[in-house]
């Protein structure tokens, strides 16, 4: 089976992140901040070291550098607890449901309200389709850096700057950048979510929420932290404040090793090798009959969506399966994104490489795309 | 030679500290809270050095130290 559905989780994962897991159920196997006995540190200090990677990758300081499990949670615990009840949030309209599910929830209980900006080709046009939005009682602005439909990459400095300048909180959902582009708290990002299985290459269960500590955020968990025990009150302390409960040793020592293979690969190298896969894959699908793409390879990820004809791209993406290719068909979580490509019914067949993808195996899927095309 | 006791306020700011001392060849290491410097489960760097030089460097670098406690 060959995976081309690496904007879901990467896979293979290098064999340094398999080995990490593996050596840290096997050697570390204490719970991190939880006892002074030797066990317990040498995980706090795989931990710890693991968070000082993560933060200098995103230009943050270790401390403000927080484990999650996920995308999704990092950006739910953002969202929510950056938000008050009275608040306005704007949001693109390329989000996945990560982004737009929590913001909506919080608009159907009466807390906030939100708007959707559309995303144009022009960063200028962006830009004032978003500035057109802002109310006075506008607290966050929330957006992908790349949607995980089309790839398209949204203008991340030039938003930074603007919420820098109007005192708006930015929270940026950068699952599908992370190890791909640059982006960085540097970026004037307030809030990075990310996911660490994508493009860190990290395993699945971990994700990041990193701060430059502007903007206080209250909790959506509480519990357990290894800190200020006898306070019933949550620590107010970063990173503690939001790690209730234990951490994923494992995942996060296998995270470290897939930000150390990012970093030692070299992100551009990575990204150039990716959309390399994807031209030849849009080059050798020139021709199919009655195929349509929906991303321009201009200014994008490594992610090309697409259809044939009117047919399922569920239809599409089981008869690829059978071919023995993995590639995802439906919405892909982001209803947001396909109502604006007007795929709602259809959804697209999404085609994303990883690095460890070849150009043989590209070629193989294009044949079989255009076998079953006719 | 003097040692100091510096209770901190997680598991967190205690690494950062224990790396801090060694970046400058000066022995510690992390230790459960004695009960003398503050309840419940929490972070101490045991440290070679004179304690109010010890606290001086890691407020140098942000990390807020609760109580100290010389030896």
């Amino acid at each position: 089976m060959i995976n081309f559905d690496n904007a879901a989780t990467t896979y293979p994962k290098p064999a340094s992140v398999a080995f990490a897991v593996s050596e840290a159920v096997k050697k570390y196997g204490g719970n991190p901040g939880r006892s002074g006995h030797r066990i317990s540190l040498d995980a706090a200090r795989i931990v710890y070291n693991a968070r000082t990677k993560a933060g200098k990758f995103f230009s943050s300081l270790t401390e403000n550098t927080v484990f999650t499990s996920n995308a999704t949670t990092a950006i739910n615990m953002a969202i929510k607890g950056i938000l008050k009840k009275g608040d306005h949030i704007i949001i693109s309209s390329l989000e996945h449901n990560s982004v737009s599910r929590p913001v909506h929830a919080l608009y159907e209980k009466g807390i906030i309200k939100y708007s959707v900006f559309k995303v144009s080709d022009k960063a200028d046009e962006t830009l004032e389709n978003i500035n057109s939005l802002i109310k006075p009682n506008t607290k966050c602005i929330c957006c992908t850096a790349a949607s995980n439909v089309t790839g398209q990459i949204l203008p991340v400095r030039e938003i930074g700057t603007l919420c820098t300048e109007r005192g708006i909180c930015f929270i940026c959902d950068c699952a599908q950048a992370s190890g791909v582009i640059p982006v960085s708290l540097s970026d004037g990002i307030n809030i990075l979510c990310t996911s660490g299985h994508k493009g860190l290459y990290g395993p699945a269960g971990t994700g990041l929420l990193v701060t430059d500590g502007k903007f206080s955020l209250d909790t959506i968990i509480e519990g357990g932290t290894g800190a200020s025990s006898w306070e019933l009150e949550q620590t107010a302390l970063l990173p503690e404040r939001l790690e209730s409960g234990t951490v994923n040793v494992p995942g996060i020592y296998g995270l470290s090793k897939g930000i150390d293979f990012v970093n030692s690969t070299g992100s551009d190298k990575i990204k150039a090798k990716e959309d390399r896969l994807c031209d030849l894959f849009l080059e050798c699908c020139k021709g199919v009959k009655n195929i349509k793409f929906y991303s321009s390879r201009k200014n994008s990820v490594p992610i090309v969506s697409f259809n044939i004809g009117d047919i399922s791209s569920e239809i599409v993406a089981s008869y690829l399966n059978e071919k023995g290719f993995a590639l995802r068909g439906g919405l892909q979580c982001a209803a947001l994104a396909h109502g604006t490509l007007g795929t709602l019914s259809q959804g697209t067949v999404r085609f994303s490489p990883s690095y460890f993808n070849s150009e043989s195996q590209v070629y193989s899927l294009c044949r079989a795309i255009r076998n079953y095309s006719g | 030679m003097a040692k100091a006791i510096i209770a901190l306020t997680s598991i967190t700011y205690a690494m950062k500290a224990k790396n801090i001392l060694s970046s400058m060849n000066i022995r510690s290491e992390i230790i459960r809270t004695p009960k003398n410097l503050g309840s419940g489960c929490g972070y101490s760097i045991k440290a070679d050095g004179e304690p109010e030089k010890i606290i001086e460097i890691l407020e140098g670098y942000g990390i807020k130290c609760k109580a100290y406690n010389a030896l």
